[in-house]
């Protein structure tokens, strides 16, 4: 019981914000998607009432239910997902862990159609309006058919909730091992479920001023949508590009670089270097160390509490969780000169070591 | 039978083509339908004792959408 309330405060506070960062860009594309409808459907009925500006929209209280609804939908498939990932995970209990290489390849993708739709949405060249998928007439016209019956056509955020449990944060997957480690269903898909209804209210908070602000500022809200998604799109590559290990990243174009050498100690035979994990970057992030000499890297945490502690060496399938202070030595066995990149499990934070 | 394509440079998203498209259950005698955001076009099929270009043209423009000729 202790573990559920833990699970449930821990999404309520950091899982909420770290989870927002995350997925914030799925859920925001959809509310863009949303009020794209919402207001071509005022233009029309305007447009039917004889007036055909655009400006005249105003964001009425249905228009904001609907966002509300939106986010609510979202949110809920978003927990039947985490909870059915739960369970599985439990049933599982061995280890079930995407490989860094293959979670960096799905955040480029993410970030690669993020940045597209930010470009398309900004009008900048005909070629990113294929960045939206045409859905086929067959379903278009059962939709439209389904719409005029019916009024409501929320799928996407349904489908959009459901696609989170491909890109957990780095605190959710913490409660995804603990969900695998209890190595039971039940207990799997409550501790999630938990959790995940713990993230929920920030993430609708925040959603939902997002969109009801949104729909008053009208049409400069697609710019602050198209520029938001725009940069959680470059996000989401940076964490990619750094999850398998790439050479450049923006991150590193632009974060404060510490370098520092690897000294040789005659003690283990061995250059050892100590690298500060703190919450927010590794210290030093750049390590020169000599091709052919077997390293030891000296993790050392201090009340560390972010994801800098899930440290991972992609090419190396090296991932250790780190204690939250103490010293965790990692040996890596002689390399050839080169780069090897280091970053935490989320590609947030990242460094590199080079062999010369 | 008449045949005809317009561009729609109107169109902002996909969600148009949905309302386009649409125009089959407004008018009487529309045959083929085809309105894609990708390519900004509009391509129809009447049967012109049953509707006019006119009235299809006006149609559209009821919902928001100007037919250009190509």
């Amino acid at each position: 019981m202790i573990d559920y309330l833990a699970a449930f405060i821990t999404g309520l506070t950091t899982g909420g914000l770290s989870c927002l960062a995350v997925q914030g860009g799925l859920l925001t594309s959809s509310i863009a998607r949303q009020l794209e409808n919402d207001t071509r459907q005022l233009i029309i009925k305007n447009a039917g009432n004889g007036k055909r500006s655009a400006s005249k929209l105003q964001s009425g209280p249905l228009q904001n239910k609907r966002s509300a609804m939106a986010i609510l939908l979202f949110l809920s498939a978003k927990l039947i997902a985490y909870t059915l990932v739960g369970f599985l995970l439990g049933a599982l209990g061995s280890v079930f862990q995407l490989t860094p290489i293959l979670q960096g390849a799905f955040h480029i993708l993410l970030g690669v159609f993020m940045v597209g739709n930010a470009l398309r949405m900004l009008n900048v060249h005909p070629i990113f309006r294929y960045f939206t998928f045409e859905p086929p007439r067959s379903l278009t016209r059962f939709i439209r058919r389904t719409a005029r019956t019916s009024q409501s056509e929320f799928s996407t955020p349904i489908i959009l909730g459901l696609l989170t449990v491909f890109i957990p944060c780095g605190v959710t997957q913490t409660v995804m091992a603990l969900a695998m480690a209890a190595g039971n269903p039940v207990q799997g898909a409550l501790l999630l479920f938990a959790f995940t209804l713990g993230t929920s209210p920030i993430f609708f908070v925040l959603a939902y001023l997002f969109t009801s602000l949104g729909a008053k500022l009208e049409r400069g809200f697609m710019l602050i949508t198209a520029a938001l998604i725009l940069f959680l799109g470059i996000i989401s590559l940076d964490t990619g590009l750094n999850l398998v290990g790439s050479p450049v990243s923006v991150s590193r174009l632009f974060g404060p670089e510490s370098v520092e050498q690897a000294r040789m100690d005659l003690f283990v035979d061995r250059a050892v270097i100590q690298i500060a994990v703190e919450n927010s970057r590794y210290s030093p992030n750049v390590v020169y160390a000599q091709a052919g000499v077997p390293i030891r890297l000296e993790l050392v945490t201090d009340n560390t509490q972010s994801c800098t502690r899930a440290f991972t060496i992609p090419s190396l399938d090296i991932a250790e969780i780190l204690p939250k202070t103490g010293v965790v030595s990692i040996d890596i066995p002689p390399q050839r000169a080169g780069r090897l990149g280091f970053t935490c499990s989320m590609g947030m934070y990242s460094g590199e070591i080079i062999f010369q | 039978m008449e045949k005809r394509e317009y561009r729609v440079p109107g169109m902002h998203c996909p969600n148009c083509k949905i309302w386009l498209e649409g125009l089959e259950d407004d008018l009487p005698g529309i045959l083929q339908i085809y309105a894609s955001y990708h390519q900004q076009i509009l391509r129809i099929e009447f049967d012109d004792h049953l509707v006019s270009e006119s009235e299809i043209i006006r149609a559209a423009n009821d919902l928001g959408y100007q037919l250009l000729a190509e």
